[in-house]
């Protein structure tokens, strides 16, 4: 029998307790990683904390930021989901035929994430009644999507979306970037529900031991669907983010995402098996990529090594954190 | 009940049975759609184009018994590729270029099998974090460039016949039939199922399920390493990016197959079966005038299609 | 060893009896398979051990471009389907998905099962598709390249859309108009191997040196075909080097690219945006006086030259030199025996681009 840790014994928590308990949060080396890293690229190149070159890491990970925030929702109910790529690309072909034919924002906001919510669905209910497993449907919605978006366009790409739709990409409030604020709002929203909503709880609990949430009586069918279908609308809005900073929007859009969204999951310290991570965590991941990639660039890395990063990263991600767990949760 | 009716049962519910009628069923179709579909020439030219998968699907059923997963095989055959065709542009020999490339391919698929186990890392993970850094070692290594200058001898791989027969046929007989004595026939093939069924108890019964997984992760490098040889030779290039898509048609196969994605079952004849049916449906499509971006449509619904009716006739069987 | 002593197996963690084992499960299963194979085989209809060759049966022109679902080949296929109709012939055009020289040759492989009478193909890379092409022309088939040559003992013809050094000379010419004929410039390019661009390249810096030696090429960096990583590697490169005279986006993708990247931070009017691109999505950009000007070729007109060159083939009056009567583009050259040429680089700007819709 482990011994249960009482940190409660006493007012008084000493710094190394602190430490400790800081430590164990899922998103701790992710954390202290990002930090490190920011501080290496800002000595080596003095163009990296120039006000610009930041904002411009934080939009160009706000449409990964965004869907990873809701693909880890899904992670830690135990499911995966590889089919975001497609998803998004779907939902931006929405975005802007709608914006070609009938203008404004709201309309084509609104067509995406409803196709998004759709899609959402559908894996959903696949997984749950379906009975297939997550990385099966999703692997087959990756390559149908992806089939759907080429036959609905025929090939040809949306071009010269009007600038009142491309608002969500473009536009600014009070000097910040609508992508930063949408990613920072959804993120405080995620946060939210994750922890303090029964939804979001369930979550947690289907993750972490499905058999004991079922006997629990949780809606275990209803938690994953809810997953899935948030993933979509989340793809939704990135999208419609994405096609206001691309100002067109190509058969081959968001081709490869998946992969990033999944890695900065679990970079950030979610753990795949499920049960275990935080929306801060997904945050994370998605800031650490862009800086990341960001930094290759400035440092004059040639793009052609960045899948090589990328995939290494993501190996010491789970690495350190088996490490991580082994030291501090006590191998004692 | 009669032992005609007994006998009749069991064959319906046999998912193999089930699967070759599927394969019938979908001949039959592609030789409506198009008339040169049923020829000699084309069905032996369609088999040139699934020994590689088909090599790969050997290897990963072993891995999705055991209820693991290993997506970077598309990229371990880029590496392995680009390993053949830029050691051999540096001077190597061919042949030894060629074994280079099985040694890549299988200590790829080692390093797959030691991260998995030494760290007890999910492999889902971890052949995604090795799909991006072996196709990323692929193109940073090369400059995404490329090597087609080979000796004519090298076409020999992907690319001669024995007869009519295409060369690499033989090779991919070979070894269903080596794969399947491993998995049906000897310990080793126990241990793996064993350990797809409940690890833990195979475990307490002494199962060295380390050694095991190590054995299938690195066994899988192996067979991406001969279809890399083999997929080399036919396109006659060597390039980063080979094989880049290729993990969904293996798991598609060994899935459509009747594998359980959670382990503890599948067989050889199901996993050729899946192998077969993609390969005459993207030959079949594709000869009927279908253009690409349906049959692209086509194999992802077929992937759901081909789970859902597997889960079906899993449960009416149990 | 255990397994042969007992009659019982383990398999799957449960007793199973050995014919459990082997009988209908495996071994039946692939031998029915076999069975049926080798019925299939032997019973259906032989068909004659070569695809393809003319003669007998109607014109069947099999055409692939780099890859399907990019507006340049969407382009391309509209003039090939036009040339089809005027000549009367069936035209198949089709590609892979993605712009890979494997899945090329593996579609080609199955073409020649398909009795095409010819067939032609713009080539991600021109050694890879030679054995396939070979195989083709060993078949009967007419074969020849369009847009991206393969190479040119695997095909007979290549029907090239204006020569590199037209093109690289010309991009550079429209640079130096708008920055007077000096700075450093960055090109965006689709990949680093791509033969076409590699060559458009060495144009470049060949015209720079003869005719701008104040112009050079700082950095060529690879878009990829891909839209958002064209705007996020110029905005990059711009921020990083703010003293860029222009930026050359030397694939369809790449210039809006560029040209997206240039408007966002604002910079349009200083920095110069030009290069190669199609038309239509480009209008936004000369419309808002991004891009003064860019340069292509007709590529409608490319798809339909392709289509009569292969019929000509087909038909056997290819002519080996001089000119060529193509449809409704009338004389066009030949600048080799294997080659025909479509014409010189089209440029556009805010004046004619209204013209066109591709």
């Amino acid at each position: 029998m482990s011994e249960a840790r009482a940190p409660t014994e006493g007012r008084r928590v000493s710094r190394g307790e602190v430490l400790r308990r800081f430590m164990v949060r899922p998103e701790a080396p992710a954390l202290v990683f990002l930090a490190v890293l920011v501080a290496a690229f800002s000595l080596s190149s003095d163009k990296f904390l120039s006000g610009t070159n930041f904002e411009s890491i934080v939009i160009s990970v706000a449409v990964l930021g965004i869907i990873a925030l809701a693909v880890n929702q899904v992670v830690l109910c135990g499911e995966i989901d590889i089919s975001t790529g497609s998803m998004m690309g779907l939902c931006a072909v929405a975005a802007g035929a709608v914006a070609l034919s009938t203008g404004g924002l709201i309309l084509p906001l609104l067509a995406a994430v409803a196709v998004g919510a759709l899609c959402g669905a559908i894996n959903g209910l696949l997984v749950t009644a379906g009975r297939i497993p997550s990385i099966i449907v999703t692997l087959g919605m990756l390559y149908a999507l992806r089939g759907v978006i080429l036959l609905v366009t025929g090939g040809t790409w949306i071009t010269g979306v009007p600038n009142e739709a491309r608002v969500l990409g473009t536009g600014t409030v009070l000097g910040v970037g609508y992508p930063v604020i949408i990613l920072f709002a959804l993120f405080l929203v995620m946060e939210l529900v994750s922890r303090h909503s029964t939804w979001g709880r369930n979550v947690f609990a289907v993750g972490g031991n499905r058999r004991a949430a079922r006997f629990a009586g949780l809606p275990i069918d209803r938690v994953r669907v809810l997953a899935f279908t948030l993933v979509g609308v989340f793809v939704g809005i990135a999208s419609v983010i994405y096609m206001g900073r691309a100002g067109s929007v190509q058969t081959n859009t968001g081709t490869g995402l998946e992969l990033q969204v999944v890695a900065a999951v679990v970079i950030g310290g979610t753990s795949i098996s499920g049960g275990r991570g935080s929306s801060l965590a997904a945050l994370t991941g998605a800031v650490l990529i862009g800086v990341i990639l960001n930094g290759l660039v400035l440092l004059g890395v040639p793009g052609i090594w960045q899948q090589a990063v990328l995939g290494a990263l993501i190996l010491l991600a789970v690495a350190t954190d088996v490490l991580r767990r082994r030291l501090v949760e006590g191998k004692a | 009940m009669s032992a005609a009716a007994a006998v009749l049962r069991r064959l319906t519910f046999s998912r193999e049975v089930v699967l070759l009628g599927v394969l019938i069923v979908l001949m039959i179709v592609m030789s409506i759609l198009s008339p040169f579909f049923l020829t000699v020439n084309n069905l032996l030219n369609t088999s040139r184009f699934f020994v590689e998968v088909g090599l790969m699907s050997l290897g990963m059923t072993l891995i999705i018994i055991t209820g693991g997963i290993d997506l970077s095989v598309g990229s371990n055959l880029g590496l392995s590729s680009v390993a053949i065709g830029f050691s051999f542009a540096a001077g190597l020999p061919l042949p030894l270029a060629i074994v280079l490339g099985l040694v890549v391919g299988t200590a790829a698929g080692l390093f797959n099998g030691l991260f998995i186990t030494l760290l007890d890392l999910h492999p889902l993970v971890v052949t995604l974090g090795t799909f991006a850094l072996f196709q990323g070692l692929a193109y940073g290594a090369t400059g995404a460039e490329a090597v087609s200058d080979f000796p004519g001898w090298f076409a020999y791989f992907g690319q001669a016949y024995l007869g009519p027969v295409p060369g690499q046929l033989f090779i991919f007989i070979v070894a269903v039939v080596m794969v399947w004595l491993i998995l049906s026939r000897s310990r080793f093939g126990r241990y793996v199922y064993a350990i797809g069924n409940n690890e833990e108890a195979a475990r307490f019964s002494g199962v060295p399920i380390r050694r095991v997984k190590i054995a299938i992760y690195s066994g899988i490098g192996l067979l991406v390493g001969m279809a890399a040889v083999i997929y080399t030779s036919r396109v006659y290039t060597a390039r980063g990016d080979s094989g880049l898509g290729l993990e969904l048609d293996v798991i598609s196969a060994v899935v459509l197959g009747g594998a359980s994605i959670y382990g503890g079952s599948g067989t050889i004849a199901g996993t050729v079966l899946g192998v077969l049916i993609i390969a005459t449906l993207r030959n079949g499509l594709t000869l009927a005038g279908v253009p690409s971006t349906w049959v692209l449509f086509v194999l992802g619904v077929l992937l759901l299609v081909a789970v859902f009716f597997n889960e079906f006739f899993r449960v009416k069987e149990e | 060893m255990p397994v042969k002593e007992s009659k019982m197996h383990r398999k799957g963690g449960r007793n199973v009896s050995t014919r459990q084992m082997w009988g209908f499960k495996g071994v039946r299963a692939l031998l029915l398979m076999a069975l049926i194979l080798i019925a299939a085989s032997c019973g259906v209809g032989q068909q004659a051990q070569q695809g393809g060759g003319g003669g007998g049966g109607p014109t069947k022109i099999c055409m692939m471009p780099k890859l399907v679902g990019i507006p340049y080949f969407n382009a391309a296929e509209k003039g090939a389907k036009e040339a089809a109709e005027q000549l009367d012939i069936q035209l198949v055009y089709d590609g892979p998905t993605e712009a890979k020289a494997a899945l090329q040759s593996q579609m080609i492989e199955q073409w020649i099962q398909q009795q095409c009478s010819a067939i032609t193909v713009a080539a991600n890379d021109p050694n890879a598709l030679a054995p396939a092409m070979k195989k083709a022309g060993d078949a009967g088939i007419k074969t020849g390249a369009w847009d991206a040559d393969v190479a040119q003992d695997a095909r007979d013809v290549f029907v090239n859309q204006a020569t590199f050094e037209a093109i690289g000379y010309k991009m550079v010419d429209l640079m130096a108009e708008q920055t007077g004929g000096k700075g450093k410039f960055l090109v965006v390019t689709g990949s680093l191997t791509a033969p076409n661009q590699v060559a458009w390249l060495k144009y470049m810096r060949e015209r720079m040196k003869e005719k701008y030696p104040e112009m050079s090429i700082a950095s060529v960096q690879p878009g990829e075909e891909d839209l958002q990583k064209g705007i996020d590697i110029t905005k990059n490169y711009l921020q990083a080097n703010p003293d860029t005279a222009g930026v050359f986006g030397i694939t369809s993708v790449a210039l809006p690219g560029a040209a997206e990247a240039v408007k966002q931070i604002g910079r349009q009017g200083e920095v110069a945006v030009t290069g190669l691109s199609t038309p239509n999505e480009m209008k936004p950009y000369v419309n808002a006086g991004v891009v003064e000007k860019f340069a292509l070729w007709n590529t409608v007109d490319l798809g339909y030259l392709a289509v009569y060159v292969a019929n000509a083939q087909v038909e056997g009056n290819l002519p080996k030199s001089g000119t060529f009567k193509a449809g409704r583009l009338g004389k066009v050259k030949m600048l080799a025996p294997d080659e025909v040429l479509l014409g010189p680089p089209v440029v556009f700007s805010k004046e004619n681009i209204d013209q066109y819709d591709f």
